[in-house]
C-alpha cells in the first residue's frame, strides 16, 4: 500500500467515487494522472495513510475528505499513543464527546450532541452491540487492541441504520487478516490493572485468518473508602475475536467474524432499606457473543452486492448474598439476542452516480428477571433504504437516502436524509446535511417490572405495565403517595429528531485547518424516567414518558497545526446548548419562577437564566499534543480534557449509598444559573512511548495527572493512573516507513 | 385534640400596618395586607422514626384555617363554614363539596405572589369526589395534591418536598371573598436547605386577605 495525499485528491471530483470493482488500484491510477498532485505527497507532513477511508457515513469505502456530513476517524496509531485500553478510554478525549455515567451514577455511555448514550448507535464493523440494559451501553465491555480505526459520524444516521441513530453512530473497525505478523501487549497500572493481549494475522493465498486474545482484570476503586464497598468493584473479562476471509476469485470473497466476552465482577454491597443497612457480596457476570459471515460478490464492475448475517447474544447475571450468613439476598438477569440478515447492493453507473439500496429483517429478544417474569418478549423489524451519492458538478456532490423501518410494536418509521458538500476553492469546502433520526420505546420502557432494592431502593415500571403495578401496589396499600398521575403516562412513541449539521472545512494555513460545525437537533416524544410514586417504605417508582419537546444545538470546531515536523498540535472545542423547549418557551413568556432559599422570595426566572438540561455541559474541549518521531522511535502525548460546568438531576443515591445532591436549590425542578453546578474541570493525560528495532515498544502514561475526582458527582472518573505496558510486534512484510 | 396546642405565630410583614377599622362597610377602601403564618403544624404527628423520616403518631386529622381571622379553627367546628382550608401533610382540602360544608373554592395559578394585584374571575374548583383522606392522594382536589401536580416537588434525592416557586393559591371563601397565598414551606421554621433530618409538615405561608366584596389584592 503506498501514501496518497488524500485530501488534495478529492478534490478532483471523479476520484471521490470509486469503483467498488478496483478501489485501490483506480487510487493509483487517478494518482499518477495526477502527478503533480501526487508529487505533493512527499511532504511528510501532509501525507496520509491510505487508511483514511471510512465507511461508516455512506456504507461504503469513501475517503474521510469527500464526504458530506460531519464524520471522525480515529486511527489505531493514535489510540495507541494514547495508551487506552478500553472504549469509553479513547472516546472520552474526541471533541462534543463526554462519557457519562448512568442510572446510579454507575457505568459509562456516550453523549454526542447533548444526546443520551441511548441516542448513539455503537456497531461493531457496521453490526450493532446490544445489551443496552440500563438503556445505554456499557463502553469498557469493548476491547480495543483488535481495533484498525473508530469511525464517528455526528448527526442522525437513522436514513441508513435505523433505529437508535439519533446523535450519531460510532463504528468500530476490527482489523483485518493482511501479512503475517502477530503483536502481543501487556500493559499494568495502578489499581492492579493489568491488561493482557495477543493477535495474529495469517494470510496465504486466498485464505486469510486473524485472531485476537485480551485479558483484562482491575480492581477497581474506592473513591469514598468510608463506606463500604467499592466504587467500582473488581472485575475481570475476556475478549475473543477472531476473523476468516475467503477468496473464491477475484469477484468473490467471504469474511466470517466471531467475538465473545465474558465478564465477572465481585460486588460487595451495603444496601439500605427502610432505614436499615444490610451488606451484602455476590458477584455479577456478563458475556455476548456474535457471529458475522458477509459475502461480498462482485457481478460486474459496476454492480457489488453483499450479503450480511449478524446474530448476537447478550446475558448478564447479578448475585447477592447477605455477608453475614451467605444466605440469597437479591437476584437480576438480562438476556437479549439480535438477529439480522441483510442484503445490500451498490451500483455504480458512472463517475457521477452511484446508488446503494438494502434490505434486511431483524428478529430480537428480551427475557429477564426485571420484567417481573421470565417471559421471552419479541420484537421484529423489516426494512429498506436506498442512497444516491450524486455529483452534479465537479465540486458538487449530493447524497439523499431514506429508509423505511417497520416494527411490530412501534409501527412504520421513515428516515430521509440529505447531504451535500461544495468546494468553495482550494481552501474553503462547506457541508450541509440534514435528516430525520429516531429510536423506537425499548422493552425496558415497555415492560420493565423492576424493583432494585440492592441500587439503594427503587422500581422501575414499563408502561405497558404500569397501571396494572401500580393499582396492585395501590391496593395492597403500599403506596404512599402519588408524584404523578399513573393516567397520564400514556402509551409511549418513537422518539424523533430532526436535524441540521452546517459546517467547513478550512484550510487557514496550508498546514493549519479547521473543521467547524454548527449543529441543531430539534426532538419531539423524548422518552424520560418520571418519578410516580413514593412506596410506604419510602422507595421511589419510576416509569417512562414522552417528553414533548427538546433541542440542542451548539457549535463544534477543531484545529489541527503541525509545530513543528514530528509534533502535531490539535484544538477542540463544543459549544452546547442543550433545552426542553416547553421550558424554554416559559421562561421566554415569563411563566418561570424561582424561590431564593434564603429569603424564601419568589422571583421570575429570566431569559437567559434557564441553563438547560441536566448534565449537558455548556463549554467543552481539549488540547492535544502528539509526537511522533519515527526515526527514533520516539513518540508522546500530552492530551488536556476540559468538560465545563453542569447540573445533576434528581437521580437519588449512587452505588455507594451516597446522596448525590440534585442542582436544583430553589424550588422550580429546572436547571438555571442560580442552581449548584458540577464544577468544570480539566484532565490531563501524559504519555511516553519508545519503539525498539521495530518491535519492541515500551510505553510509561499517567492519566488524570492532577488526581482529579469527585467522588459523589463523578464516581465514573477515577483517581490518578499509572501505567506501563510492554508490546511485541512481528511482521513478515513490514509495511513500517 | 394536641392540635388547639399548635404553635400559631402571626408575623407582621414589615411595610405594613395592621390597621383593624373594625367599622362597618366603609366606602374607604381598607388597606389589605399580607400576613406570613410559620409553623402551622399539619398533623406532624408525635415524633418520627430517624430511619426513614416517616412520622409516627398521626392523627389523620386536617389543620383548618381561616383568613378571616388568621387563626386556627378547632376541629370542633369542622361542620362550620368557619374554615377556609384544612392542612394534613401535604394535602390542603377547601371547605365544600366532599370536604366541608361550605362553599369555598380555591385554584393554583401561575405567577408572583406580589404582583398578583387581582384574583381571577373564574377558574375556581371545590373538592370533588372522592372524599379526601388525610395524606392520600386526590387528583380530583381543588388544590391538587402530587409532586409537580399542586403546590410542591418532591426531591428524591433529598427525600423533601419543596413548594414550586410560581404557585399562588386564590381561594375564594365561603362568604365570597378572595384570598392569596404562597406557601413558601413544608419545614418547621423554615430551613434555607431542608433535609430528610428537619421535621415536615410544619406550612410556612404568607397571605393576602381581602375583606371587601372586591377582587383587588391592594
Amino acid at each position: 500500500m503506498g501514501y496518497f495525499l488524500v485530501d488534495d485528491l478529492s478534490i478532483f471530483a471523479p476520484v471521490k467515487f470509486l469503483s467498488p470493482f478496483s478501489f485501490c488500484m483506480f487510487l493509483i491510477t487517478t494518482a499518477n494522472a495526477f502527478g503533480q498532485e501526487f508529487d505533493a505527497a512527499a511532504d511528510t507532513l501532509k501525507t496520509k495513510q491510505l487508511d483514511e477511508i471510512i465507511v461508516t457515513a455512506t456504507r461504503n469505502e469513501r475517503m474521510v475528505g469527500a464526504l458530506p456530513m460531519p464524520v471522525s476517524l480515529i486511527p489505531k496509531n493514535q489510540i495507541k499513543t494514547m495508551g487506552s485500553l478500553r472504549l469509553n478510554d479513547v472516546l472520552t478525549e474526541q471533541t462534543g464527546l463526554v462519557v457519562v455515567p448512568q442510572i446510579n451514577a454507575q457505568g459509562n455511555g456516550i453523549q454526542i450532541q447533548g444526546f443520551n448514550p441511548d441516542y448513539t448507535l455503537i456497531l461493531i464493523d457496521g453490526e450493532p452491540i446490544i445489551g443496552r440494559y440500563t438503556g445505554s451501553l456499557e463502553l469498557s465491555r469493548i476491547a480495543i487492541g483488535n481495533i484498525k480505526q473508530i469511525e464517528i459520524v455526528k448527526g442522525p444516521s437513522s436514513s441508513l441504520y435505523g433505529s437508535d441513530a439519533l446523535a450519531g453512530v460510532i463504528n468500530i473497525i476490527t482489523d483485518r487478516p493482511t501479512g503475517i505478523r502477530t503483536n502481543a501487549a501487556m500493559r499494568y497500572g495502578t489499581n492492579n490493572t493489568l491488561d493482557v493481549n495477543a493477535d495474529v494475522a495469517f494470510t496465504k493465498k486466498k485464505w486469510g485468518v486473524y485472531v485476537f486474545g485480551n485479558r483484562y482484570h482491575t480492581d477497581g476503586y474506592d473513591l469514598s473508602p468510608q463506606n463500604f464497598g467499592k466504587t467500582v468493584s473488581p472485575f475481570t473479562n475476556y475478549t475473543f475475536n477472531s476473523k476468516l476471509t475467503y477468496k473464491f476469485s477475484s469477484a468473490t470473497d467471504i469474511s466470517v467474524a466471531g467475538r465473545f466476552f465474558d465478564e465477572d465482577q465481585v460486588f460487595r454491597f451495603e444496601v439500605e432499606s427502610n432505614g436499615s443497612r444490610t451488606r451484602t457480596a455476590g458477584n455479577g457476570n456478563t458475556h455476548d457473543w456474535n457471529f458475522n459471515p458477509v459475502l461480498t460478490h462482485r457481478f460486474s464492475d459496476k454492480l457489488k452486492m453483499i450479503a450480511r448475517f449478524y446474530s448476537t447474544h447478550y446475558l448478564t447475571e447479578t448475585k447477592l448474598n447477605l455477608e453475614t450468613d451467605g444466605s440469597p439476598y437479591y437476584q437480576d438477569n438480562f438476556e437479549q439476542s439480535f438477529t439480522r440478515p441483510e442484503l445490500n447492493a451498490e451500483y455504480f453507473f458512472n463517475d457521477r452516480n452511484i446508488l446503494t439500496a438494502g434490505g434486511g429483517y431483524i428478529k430480537e429478544m428480551v427475557q429477564t428477571s426485571r420484567y417481573g417474569d421470565e417471559e421471552k418478549r419479541f420484537q421484529e423489524t423489516s426494512y429498506g433504504f436506498f442512497q444516491h451519492e450524486w455529483l452534479p458538478l465537479e465540486k458538487l456532490t449530493v447524497i439523499s437516502g431514506g429508509r423505511y423501518d417497520h416494527n411490530t410494536i412501534y409501527g412504520g418509521q421513515f428516515s430521509p436524509k440529505l447531504s451535500s458538500r461544495y468546494e468553495l476553492n482550494k481552501k474553503v469546502t462547506f457541508k450541509i446535511s440534514g435528516g430525520v433520526g429516531f429510536k423506537a420505546p425499548d422493552f425496558r420502557q415497555l415492560y420493565f417490572n423492576f424493583n432494585n432494592s440492592a441500587g439503594g431502593g427503587y422500581s422501575v415500571l414499563g408502561t405497558e405495565v404500569a397501571l396494572d403495578r401500580l393499582a396492585e401496589l395501590d391496593a395492597a396499600g403500599q403506596i404512599q403517595i402519588y408524584l404523578f398521575d399513573p393516567n397520564r403516562l400514556g402509551a409511549l412513541q418513537a422518539e424523533r429528531s430532526v436535524s441540521i449539521n452546517a459546517g467547513a472545512h478550512v484550510k487557514i494555513l496550508p498546514s493549519l485547518k479547521m473543521d467547524l460545525n454548527v449543529f441543531h437537533n430539534s426532538i419531539n416524544n423524548l422518552i424520560e424516567t418520571q418519578a410516580v410514586a413514593v412506596t410506604t417504605t419510602g422507595q421511589s417508582i419510576y416509569s417512562y414518558r414522552n417528553i414533548l419537546r427538546a433541542f440542542t444545538q451548539g457549535v463544534e470546531s477543531n484545529f489541527s497545526y503541525p509545530v513543528a515536523k514530528y509534533l502535531s498540535l490539535s484544538v477542540g472545542y463544543q459549544l452546547l446548548f442543550a433545552k426542553d423547549k416547553d421550558i424554554a418557551e416559559a421562561v421566554k413568556a415569563g411563566y418561570m419562577y424561582w424561590r431564593d432559599p434564603i429569603t424564601l422570595a419568589t422571583k421570575r426566572l429570566k431569559p437567559g437564566e434557564y441553563f438547560g438540561l441536566y448534565n449537558r455541559s455548556r463549554n467543552m474541549g481539549n488540547i492535544k499534543l502528539f509526537y511522533d518521531h519515527k526515526p527514533s522511535g520516539w513518540e508522546g502525548s500530552l492530551r488536556v480534557i476540559y468538560r465545563g460546568k453542569y447540573g445533576i438531576g434528581d437521580i437519588r443515591g449512587n452505588i455507594q449509598g451516597e446522596i448525590i445532591p440534585p442542582s436544583d436549590r430553589n424550588s422550580n425542578s429546572i436547571l438555571d444559573k442560580y442552581d449548584d453546578f458540577v464544577s468544570g474541570y480539566a484532565l490531563v493525560n501524559i504519555s511516553v512511548a519508545k519503539t525498539i528495532n521495530q518491535t519492541i515498544r515500551v510505553q510509561l502514561g499517567v492519566d488524570n495527572v492532577f488526581d482529579h475526582t469527585e467522588p459523589v458527582t463523578i464516581p465514573n472518573l477515577p483517581g490518578r493512573l499509572f501505567y506501563t505496558s510492554v508490546s511485541y510486534s512481528f511482521s513478515k512484510k513490514n509495511i513500517q516507513p | 385534640m394536641n392540635l388547639i396546642k399548635s404553635i400559631l405565630l402571626i408575623a407582621v410583614v414589615s411595610g405594613f400596618v395592621i390597621a383593624f377599622t373594625g367599622c362597618n362597610e366603609s366606602e374607604d377602601p381598607v388597606p389589605v395586607v399580607a400576613t406570613t403564618i410559620t409553623n402551622l403544624a399539619a398533623d406532624p404527628g408525635t415524633g418520627f422514626n430517624p430511619a426513614n423520616g416517616q412520622p409516627t403518631g398521626l392523627t389523620r386529622k386536617f389543620t383548618l384555617f381561616s383568613f378571616k381571622t388568621g387563626e386556627i379553627i378547632l376541629n370542633t367546628d369542622s361542620a362550620t363554614i368557619k374554615w377556609d382550608l384544612g392542612f394534613n401533610g401535604t394535602t390542603i382540602i377547601v371547605n365544600s363539596a366532599m370536604s366541608g360544608p361550605g362553599t369555598s373554592q380555591a385554584q393554583l395559578v401561575n405567577g408572583i405572589f406580589d404582583e398578583l394585584t387581582t384574583a381571577p374571575a373564574d377558574g375556581y374548583k371545590s373538592d370533588n369526589d372522592p372524599a379526601p383522606i388525610a395524606g392520600a392522594p386526590n387528583p380530583n382536589l381543588a388544590i391538587p395534591t402530587g409532586s409537580g401536580q399542586g403546590w410542591y416537588t418532591y426531591d428524591g434525592a433529598a427525600q423533601v418536598n419543596r413548594p414550586t416557586a410560581g404557585k399562588v393559591i386564590i381561594v375564594k371563601t365561603s362568604e365570597g371573598r378572595y384570598a392569596k397565598m404562597e406557601i413558601v414551606s413544608y419545614y418547621k421554621d423554615a430551613p434555607a436547605s431542608p433535609t430528610s433530618a428537619n421535621i415536615a409538615r410544619y406550612y410556612t405561608f404568607r397571605y393576602v386577605y381581602q375583606p371587601n366584596d372586591t377582587k383587588a389584592f391592594n
